[in-house]
C-alpha cells in the first residue's frame, strides 16, 4: 500500500509539468544537428559541423552573395569595402571597410585582418593550406592591407570567404598560453565582429548562439538560435514533427517521404557541390590500363543507384567538376551503363576473369547498398568483386598508401572553385589522401591544370580545365557517380533560410526569421 | 579492523591491475591500423598539415616511448589532451561522465525498485499468475532490443500521447543547472529549482527506464529462484510454525538471505551500465560517456580511449569491492 502511494505521488509530481511541447518563442530558432562541436578556433578546424557555429560569429573580407533568396558561388565584399589585383596576379591590395569593431569595442583594421591570416598559417593545420599561397602581408595604413602571394593563385579571393580566413580579435593574442596561439582560449570560445557570439556550449547537448543587435551589417532578425545535439536521425524527425526543434538537419532518406506529408513541414531540396565517387586505383597492376577502368565505367547502373538507393536524390555527375560551379561542361562524355561495350573493352584489354576488391565505410548509411549494386553491376561483365567494410580511420589510412584497387568516397569543396576538383583530384603532386587518391598520373593533365592554378584569367583557366577533363573521362581514373541533393527539412514557420553549396551544414542565421 | 585491512589489500591489488589495463588498451588501442593525425586535419590537408599534429601529440616518437610519457602524465593525474576535441581528457571526462552517472543511478533505481518485488512476488506466488506474468515481462526485457525499445517509448510517449519529454537531459530551452555535481537532479535540487528538478526527472525516466529493462529482467529472475531456494529452508518452516506474519516471514527472514546473488549481479550491471550504454545514449542523445567513447574510437583518439577505460576499469574494482564487502555485512557468517 506505501509502495502504491509513493508511486502515486511521484507520478502526480511529474504529471504537474505537463511537458508536451517546448516550442520556443520566434525569437528562437532550434536547429537539431547530428554532431557535436569539435572546437571553435577558425584556424584549426576542418569540419563544417564546427563551422556552423564559427562562421555566423565572424566576418571576413568577403562572403558569398546572394540573389532572389538563392546562394550563389560568387563572392563580393564584407569587411573588405573593395580590392585590387596587380597584373601577374601576385599582389592583392584590400580596402577594409570603416567602423567595424569586435565586442570589446577593439577596431577590425588592417592589422586586425593581418593578425587572423598570419595566426591560420602559423598554426599550420587544414585550414592553413587554403590559403597557403599567402607569402607576406603588410598594412599599408589603419585600413589597407596589401597581400602578396608566393604564385599567382586563381582561386585566392574564393579561398578568403572560407571559415579558415574569419578576422579574429587580435586581442586573442593576450589569451595565448605558452606557443599555443590562444588556440586552447578559442577552442571554446569565439571573439568575432560576426552577427552572433555563443553565449553556452553545454558539450554533448546544445550550443547557444546570442545576436549582436548593433550588428554593422543586415541585423539579425532572430535574437537567439539554439543548436541542439541529436544523433539519432528518428529522434530529430520526432522533435521536428513535435514542433520542439524548427530545422532538422541529416534526416535519412527513407524518413523524409513521411515528413514530407506533414503540411507543418516544409522539405527542401537542393542541389549541392558534395559529390560520391569511386577511387580507381591507377597504380595497381591490374588497372593500370585504361581500358579496363573504362570498363568499370561502363559497368555501373548510375540511373539504378540513384532511383533506388538514393530514391531520386541525385544526379549522375557529369565530368568531374559539378553542375553548378563554374568550368563545369555539360557536353563532356558521360559513361553510362553498356555492359557489351565493357565486356568488350575487358576482352580486348586480355583482362577476363577480373577479381578486383571495394573497400569502404560506414561514413554513409548508403554505402553498403552502393557497393552490392556494384558488386553485381561488376559481376555482370565477369569481374568478381569482393566487398570490404572497414572503420574509417583504417580505410584511410590504406586510401592514404594506395594499398586497394577500388574505394567508395565522397567530396565537397572548401570554396568555389574547379581547382578544388580538378587540382586535388588529379594533380600528382597531390597522390594519396590529400587529393589525387586514384594515384592518376598524366603528364599533359599535370601541366594543364598547374597551369590554371597560377592564372588570374578566368576564361584561360576555363579552357585548361575544359581540356584536361577531355582526357580525364578517356582515362577513367575515377567512377564519377553522382552529385547529392541536400535534403533540409525546415518548419512552415521558418522564413528566409538560403542554401548556400559552398556552405554545406551551414545557416544563415543572419537573415532567417520565424513567423 | 580486519575489514579495513582487507579494504587496504585489495586496493593495493587494484594497481597492478589497473596498470595492466592501461597496457593493454594502449596496446590494442595502437594497433588498430590508421593515423588520428588523418582524421583530425581534415580530408583535403596537405602532409605538412598532417606532420604538425602528429609532432604536437607526440604520434611521431615510438610507441613505448609514447606509453612512458603518458603513464608519467597519468602520474600527475594528467589523462592527456583529446586529439578530437583539443582539451583535456579529464575536462571531458568532467563533462560526460555524470550524466551516464545519472543515467546509470536512475536505471539501478528503476531495476531493483521494480525487479526485487516482482522476483519475490514470482517467488511467493511460484507457478501462479504472478509467477507468470514476472516471467513474461522478464523474458521481452531479455530478448527486447534496447534499440526498437528506446524508439518505441520516445514515439508513444513523447510522440503521440505527449505525456513525457523527448530526449536530451532538459527541454531544448532550458539552461543546466549551475554545475556543482554534474548529477543534473542534484544541482536542480541545491540551487532549489524545483521547476527543473521535475524537468530534470522527467527527462530521465525514460531512458532509465529503457536502460534498465534488460538488467530488471535478470534481477527479477535472479530474485526469483534464490527466494524459492531460501523459502525452502528449515529455519523458514519454523519461522512459519512459530506464527509470524507472512511479511515478516518473507522480508525479515527470507529476503535478507536471498540478497547475496542479487547484489552480486547488481553489483556486475552496475559496472556494465558504467561501461557505457551506447544505445540508449544515443537515441535519448544523453550526452554520456558511451557515445564520447564510440566517437572517440571511431577517430582513434588514443588519449580519450584510455582515459575511459581507465575510469571504467577502476569504476569495476571499485564496486566489486563494495559488493565484497557487502557480502559480510548482508551474512555475518563471512569473514575476511
Amino acid at each position: 500500500m506505501r509502495f502504491l502511494t509513493l508511486l502515486s505521488c511521484l507520478l502526480l509530481f511529474l504529471g504537474s509539468t505537463a511537458p508536451a511541447a517546448f516550442a520556443a518563442d520566434k525569437d528562437t530558432l532550434v536547429v537539431s544537428v547530428s554532431s557535436d562541436i569539435h572546437t571553435m578556433d577558425p584556424g584549426v578546424s576542418s569540419d563544417n559541423y564546427d563551422w556552423r557555429q564559427i562562421y555566423p560569429c565572424y566576418d571576413r573580407l568577403v562572403k558569398y552573395k546572394v540573389e532572389n533568396g538563392v546562394g550563389l558561388t560568387e563572392v563580393e565584399p564584407m569587411a573588405a569595402e573593395s580590392w585590387t589585383v596587380s597584373e601577374d596576379g601576385l599582389k592583392w591590395v584590400f580596402k577594409i571597410r570603416q567602423g567595424i569593431t569586435f565586442d570589446d569595442g577593439t577596431p577590425l583594421n588592417a592589422e586586425a585582418v593581418r593578425y587572423s591570416l598570419d595566426r591560420t598559417l602559423a598554426i599550420g593545420k587544414g585550414p592553413a593550406d587554403n590559403i597557403g599561397a599567402i607569402a607576406t602581408m603588410v598594412a599599408v595604413d589603419d585600413y589597407t592591407l596589401e597581400i602578396t602571394l608566393k604564385n599567382p593563385y586563381g582561386p585566392f579571393l574564393q579561398t578568403l570567404a572560407t571559415n579558415g580566413a574569419s578576422i579574429v580579435n587580435p586581442k586573442t593574442a593576450q589569451k595565448a598560453v605558452g606557443d599555443d596561439k590562444a588556440q586552447a582560449f578559442l577552442a571554446e570560445n569565439v571573439d568575432g565582429s560576426g552577427p552572433f557570439k555563443v553565449v553556452e556550449w553545454t558539450r554533448g547537448q546544445r550550443c547557444v548562439l546570442e545576436a549582436k543587435p548593433d550588428y554593422w551589417g543586415d541585423k539579425p532578425r532572430l535574437k537567439k538560435v539554439i543548436i541542439r545535439f541529436m544523433s539519432e536521425s528518428s529522434d530529430r524527425r520526432m522533435a521536428l514533427e513535435q514542433g520542439d526543434v524548427d530545422i532538422a538537419e541529416n534526416i535519412l532518406i527513407d524518413q523524409i517521404p513521411a515528413l514530407e506529408k506533414n503540411k507543418d513541414i516544409v522539405v527542401n531540396r537542393f542541389p549541392s557541390q558534395m559529390v560520391e565517387y569511386v577511387y580507381v586505383n591507377c597504380q595497381n597492376e591490374k588497372l593500370k590500363n585504361p581500358a579496363v577502368r573504362q570498363a568499370l565505367s561502363y559497368a555501373v547502373d548510375y540511373q539504378g543507384i540513384i532511383d533506388h538507393v538514393l530514391q531520386g536524390n541525385g544526379v549522375q555527375m557529369r565530368g568531374p567538376i559539378p553542375d553548378g560551379m563554374w568550368g563545369h561542361r555539360k557536353d563532356v562524355f558521360q559513361y553510362t551503363l553498356d555492359v557489351a561495350k565493357a565486356k568488350e573493352l575487358l576482352k580486348a584489354a586480355g583482362a577476363e576473369n577480373l577479381e578486383l576488391t571495394l573497400i569502404y565505410s560506414e561514413r554513409r548509411a548508403t554505402w553498403e547498398q552502393i557497393a552490392l549494386v556494384m558488386q553485381a553491376n561488376l559481376a555482370d561483365i565477369g569481374v568478381k568483386l569482393n566487398l570490404e567494410l572497414m572503420a574509417n580511420p583504417t580505410l584511410r589510412d590504406k586510401i592514404d598508401k594506395g594499398d586497394f584497387d577500388l574505394c567508395l568516397g565522397a567530396w565537397s569543396p572548401d570554396f568555389a572553385d574547379p581547382y578544388m576538383f580538378m587540382n586535388f583530384w588529379f594533380d600528382s603532386a597531390k597522390a594519396g589522401l590529400p587529393g589525387n587518391r586514384s594515384f592518376y598520373k598524366n603528364d599533359h593533365v599535370d601541366e594543364l591544370v598547374r597551369k590554371a592554378e597560377v592564372s588570374s584569367d578566368v576564361e584561360e583557366r576555363k579552357k585548361l580545365y575544359s581540356e584536361a577533363q577531355d582526357i580525364i573521362m578517356q582515362d577513367a581514373p575515377y567512377i564519377f557517380l553522382y552529385q547529392i541533393q541536400t535534403i533540409v527539412p525546415l518548419r512552415a514557420s521558418v522564413q528566409g533560410y538560403v542554401f548556400n553549396p559552398m556552405l554545406e551544414s551551414m545557416y544563415n542565421f543572419e537573415s532567417i526569421s520565424k513567423k | 579492523m580486519r575489514i579495513l585491512t582487507y579494504i587496504i589489500k585489495r586496493i593495493l591489488a587494484a594497481i597492478p591491475v589497473l596498470i595492466g589495463v592501461s597496457i593493454l588498451t594502449f596496446i590494442i588501442s595502437h594497433a588498430i591500423p590508421g593515423d588520428p593525425a588523418l582524421l583530425i586535419v581534415g580530408p583535403k590537408a596537405s602532409k605538412a598539415a598532417v606532420e604538425s599534429i602528429r609532432k604536437e601529440h607526440g604520434l611521431d616518437r615510438p610507441m613505448p616511448v609514447q606509453y612512458l610519457r603518458y603513464m608519467r602524465g597519468l602520474a600527475q593525474g594528467d589523462l592527456g589532451q583529446s586529439i578530437r576535441n583539443h582539451r583535456p581528457v579529464t575536462s571531458d571526462l568532467a563533462d560526460f561522465l555524470p550524466a551516464t552517472l545519472e543515467l546509470t543511478m536512475a536505471s539501478l533505481f528503476l531495476c531493483l525498485f521494480i525487479g526485487i518485488p516482482l522476483g519475490i512476488l514470482a517467488a511467493v506466488r511460484r507457478n501462479r499468475l504472478a509467477d507468470h506474468v514476472a516471467r513474461v515481462i522478464s523474458v521481452i526485457g531479455v530478448s527486447t532490443p534496447v534499440f526498437w525499445l528506446g524508439l518505441m517509448l520516445l514515439l508513444l510517449f513523447y510522440r503521440h500521447l505527449g505525456w513525457l519529454p523527448g530526449s536530451g537531459r532538459l527541454d531544448v530551452t532550458s539552461s543546466p543547472p549551475i554545475g556543482v555535481t554534474g548529477l543534473y537532479v542534484i544541482d536542480a535540487a541545491l540551487a532549489g529549482d524545483w521547476a527543473l528538478f521535475k524537468e530534470v526527472l522527467s527527462h530521465l525516466i525514460l531512458p532509465a527506464f529503457c536502460l534498465s529493462y534488460v538488467y530488471l529482467a535478470v534481477i527479477t529472475r535472479i530474485v526469483r529462484s534464490s527466494m524459492i531456494a531460501v523459502l525452502g529452508q528449515d529455519y523458514i518452516t519454523t519461522a512459519k510454525a512459530n506464527g509470524l506474519s507472512t511479511f515478516r516471514v518473507i522480508f525479515k527472514h527470507a529476503f535478507k538471505n536471498s540478497l547475496i546473488p542479487t547484489v552480486t549481479i547488481a553489483g556486475l550491471s552496475l559496472g556494465e551500465l558504467l561501461g557505457g550504454a551506447i544505445l540508449t545514449e544515443t537515441i535519448f542523445a544523453w550526452p554520456g560517456m558511451g557515445k564520447y567513447v564510440v566517437d572517440s574510437i571511431n577517430s582513434l583518439d588514443f588519449p580519450a580511449i584510455m582515459g575511459f577505460t581507465l575510469v571504467a576499469s577502476t569504476a569495476y574494482v571499485a564496486i566489486n569491492l563494495c559488493v565484497d564487502v557487502l557480502y559480510a555485512f548482508l551474512n555475518p557468517r563471512i569473514r575476511y
